[in-house]
């Protein structure tokens, strides 16, 4: 009798949605390597979202590097199941590849399930403290010459300062090939570049020790930047200002999560509630601030809204972005 | 100074850290040992268990797993000739070949013994040299990075076989390995090169499956075709007693496992050069040592010096590349990327105040790295010599074994299945190199130093246009790079005067 009455407990609750993942496995495909800070956003969530997703499934980080991880993306898009148990987070300028069209791109970004970002990340310009200029305008007013170091074409720490010098007459010496946003910091240290651009997450660290000085930053935004001027702002014709718009646009997604086109809408609803729920979790608050990420969630809406924004640009504005932005990191 | 260095000593020497450090390194050592799980992916999972520890606590246990999987690696490369991880590749040119000749059990001995020495000079290097280490790595920029990585190519000069034609074919063989560096998206312009619209080569070449697959692959084609087991027809009894006899070589070429450490420190400090090339540089210092032309053909055939460098210089480097993470906030490796995350995760902010205020903590670091080598290689000897028995292990029974390290090992890389494609082409390649008597080392030095060199000369041209070639620095590392090639020439010249 006991045994029948466990049974129904069991198996009741079984039919509602919320029992579909119980004892099954969430795996989140990170289009990295360990180590960076995609992988680093992913890890700390899976460990947080069980909580929030009923059934309490086992949430699981598997790494799938490569091409900038249009693989991960192509892989979710068109070979795992419509199930609501395969999440993927990548590089946040694919809707720039899909826009100028790089060769392997087999998926549409305003078509996946889109869980929303965990993340907004902004892009800023910092250049060393010993350096006269205090605000950006002292720097575009003296006309000296300023050298940026860059990682390479389609990284912010490239595409950023490119349409600066290009829209804004900021007299920037690129010089890229440096293999990460770290060497290069090292080389502002040892005077080698005056500055960089890159997020502020990442520059963060070096401000904080007085290193370096941020002058300047793009539209999506975090606490601590609030008040810098913004490159768009800036813009001397509508022209520039929608090609600075379009660079930045993905960054207001700057961690994204999808699932499958095809995943239920139940599925997807549930997914966005436990993100939002997770990341609001004072555990994963406590644990992201000491990891000096800050984690803010960003609905599916709005990450649509911003697909949707970047891929229906009018051909001419996108011709002339090409020759400036090309897909990259 | 001196109290720091003791008192980081001290920091460690206690119960819980002591306790954590032994976890990381029985953890370590199992990772170390299984195909597939790098020891990068387990620094991620392991850091959100260091949440509840102290600094010196979190460090001894995240540091003594890292430090150990760098050395086990040494094991699979003698034993099977397959590579553990990138920076354990120079070690099987002469350790899997004195395994074939049955003295699997020494050069297992000699590469435990010079590991651990190794780690011990580079703690104390990196100890006498932190007041200088800031200036130090400020006088490294991009065109001084560019001259470093140009000495390191000019050590294919002394990879090479002696002769014209030696060093004609390890020109060649160093020139492929610049050309297969430039596969991937270029760093200037963005243009995909060698690619072959293939998504998988936007990012160049993996080091990992290459090096297994132009390594492994011909060994275990030997082995089939050999038919017996990887020690030939050798006593089992011989070839487990060896052990201690590599020990006693570590001692007998004891200058030259200080010199390979330093090199190994020195490179490790630089950041931007990576772990494989301090291997590969240590390799190619320990050629020089050769005496006479009939020494030098010794090299890739068992000698246990191409064991000593290498090994000493694998482990030197951990420490060294502490420096660049912990003085600057600049991870030199993916490991030491995560750790980077470890320090923001316990509220230490890497910076100068790491080489002043916090001296104790960064030194506690590098005694864990110390005290972690010492307890693995001890560890290590107690089965040292049954290690060494799986040489006699009959081939058809090992080769699947082996193949499973092989393939696993590289499609963990990427978990892409390009990654077993590159492994079976490269492998293809090696086996033709082996078979007509190509060196391999100084294409591996062209692959791993070619990224590096083509990058910061951009940097260089580009910020300081000519002027960057009449920097001291540079002109010091130009006469040392013209020293490295010419030294294999005067040495065949000299050498058959005094025969």
């Amino acid at each position: 009798m006991r045994l029948i009455v466990l049974l129904l407990a069991a198996l009741l609750p079984g039919i509602a949605l919320g029992q579909y993942y119980a004892g099954k496995t969430v795996t989140i495909i990170v289009g990295y390597k360990t180590g960076g800070g995609y992988d680093a956003t992913a890890r700390v969530l899976a460990r947080h979202l069980p909580k929030h997703i009923p059934g309490k499934p086992n949430v699981i980080v598997q790494n799938m590097p490569g091409a900038n991880s249009i693989i991960a993306a192509n892989h979710v898009y068109a070979v795992a199941k419509p199930d609501g148990l395969t999440i993927a987070t990548f590089n946040r300028n694919l809707p720039i590849a899909q826009l100028t069209k790089v060769d392997g791109v087999k998926f549409d970004m305003t078509k996946f399930a889109w869980i929303g970002s965990a993340a907004s990340e902004c892009t800023i310009l910092a250049i060393r403290s010993d350096l006269p200029y205090k605000t950006f305008e002292d720097l575009r007013k003296s006309k000296q010459q300023i050298v940026i170091g860059a990682t390479g074409p389609g990284a912010n720490t490239y595409d950023f300062p490119l349409l600066l010098k290009e829209f804004l007459g900021v007299n920037i010496k690129l010089v890229s090939g440096y293999q990460s946003s770290a060497d290069i910091m090292l080389a502002i240290e040892r005077k080698e570049v005056d500055g960089r651009a890159g997020s502020f997450t990442s520059i963060r660290p070096f401000i904080d020790r007085n290193l370096v000085r941020p002058l300047l930053r793009a539209r999506a935004t975090e606490p601590g930047v609030e008040n810098l001027p913004i490159d768009e702002d800036l813009a001397p014709n509508a022209r520039a200002r929608s090609i600075m718009a379009l660079r930045s646009a993905p960054e207001i997604v700057g961690r994204p999560y999808v699932m499958h086109p095809n995943t239920s809408a139940e599925h997807l609803k549930t997914m966005r509630g436990a993100f939002a729920a997770a990341i609001k979790d004072p555990e994963l608050v406590a644990e992201s601030k000491k990891a000096k990420m800050d984690l803010e969630y960003v609905g599916g809406e709005v990450a649509v809204k911003v697909m949707n924004e970047v891929l229906s640009q009018p051909k001419d504005i996108v011709e002339e972005f090409s020759r400036y932005v090309k897909f990259g990191e | 100074m001196i109290e720091a260095l003791f008192e980081g000593l001290f920091l460690v020497l206690q119960w819980k850290p002591l306790a954590f450090m032994a976890l990381g390194i029985v953890l370590g050592f199992w990772v170390g040992l299984l195909p597939g799980l790098g020891g990068a992916t387990t620094l991620a999972l392991m850091l959100p268990f260091i949440y509840a520890m102290q600094p010196v606590e979190a460090f001894a246990f995240l540091l003594g797993m890292h430090a150990v999987v760098a050395t086990t690696g040494d094991i699979t490369s003698i034993l099977f000739g397959v590579p553990g991880e990138a920076a354990s590749a120079a070690t099987i040119l002469d350790g899997h070949a004195m395994a074939k000749k049955g003295e699997a059990g020494r050069a297992l001995g000699a590469a435990l013994a010079s590991s651990l020495l190794g780690a011990i000079v580079g703690a104390f290097a990196l100890a006498i040299a932190i007041p200088i280490v800031r200036p130090l790595v400020l006088t490294f920029g991009s065109p001084e990075l560019f001259m470093l990585a140009i000495v390191g190519i000019a050590f294919i000069a002394s990879l090479s076989a002696p002769g014209p034609r030696g060093m004609l074919r390890g020109f060649l063989a160093g020139g492929f390995g610049l050309l297969c560096a430039t596969v991937g998206q270029d760093p200037q312009a963005g243009i995909a090169r060698y690619t072959f619209d293939t998504l998988y080569l936007w990012q160049g070449l993996d080091l990992v499956p290459v090096l297994v697959g132009i390594f492994a692959i011909p060994e275990i084609i030997d082995l089939a075709i050999r038919r017996g087991s990887i020690a030939g027809a050798l006593p089992a009894g011989r070839i487990s007693k060896g052990a201690f006899e590599g020990v006693k070589d570590t001692f007998r070429h004891f200058w030259l496992t200080i010199r390979c450490s330093l090199i190994g420190t020195f490179i490790g400090i630089m950041p931007g050069m990576g772990g494989a090339v301090a291997q590969w540089m240590a390799y190619g210092h320990a050629t020089q040592s050769a005496r006479s032309a009939e020494e030098r053909k010794g090299f890739g055939a068992g000698d246990v010096r191409g064991v000593l460098g290498p090994g000493a210089a694998n482990n030197s480097k951990e420490g060294g590349s502490l420096i660049p993470t912990i003085a600057f906030g600049v991870p030199g490796s993916t490991a030491m990327a995560i750790l980077l995350g470890g320090f923001f995760l316990l509220g230490l902010v890497p910076g100068p105040d790491m080489l002043t205020k916090h001296l104790p903590v960064t030194f506690s670091m590098v005694w864990t790295i110390v005290i972690a080598n010492v307890v693995t290689v001890l560890a290590c000897f107690l089965f040292l010599n049954q290690l060494a028995r799986v040489t006699t292990v009959r081939g058809t029974v090992l080769i699947p074994a082996i193949l499973m390290l092989v393939f696993i090992g590289s499609y963990t890389s990427n978990n892409h299945y390009g990654d077993i494609v590159l492994t079976l082409i490269f492998g293809g390649v090696g086996y033709l190199m082996v078979i007509g008597g190509w060196p391999r080392a100084p294409f591996v030095l062209g692959l791993v130093l070619g990224k590096i060199a083509e990058n910061y000369l951009y940097i260089s041209v580009a910020r300081y246009e000519a002027a960057w070639l009449t920097r001291p620095v540079v002109l010091i590392l130009f006469a040392l790079a013209v020293a490295v090639i010419l030294y294999p020439l005067v040495q065949q010249r000299r050498k058959p005067a005094h025969a």
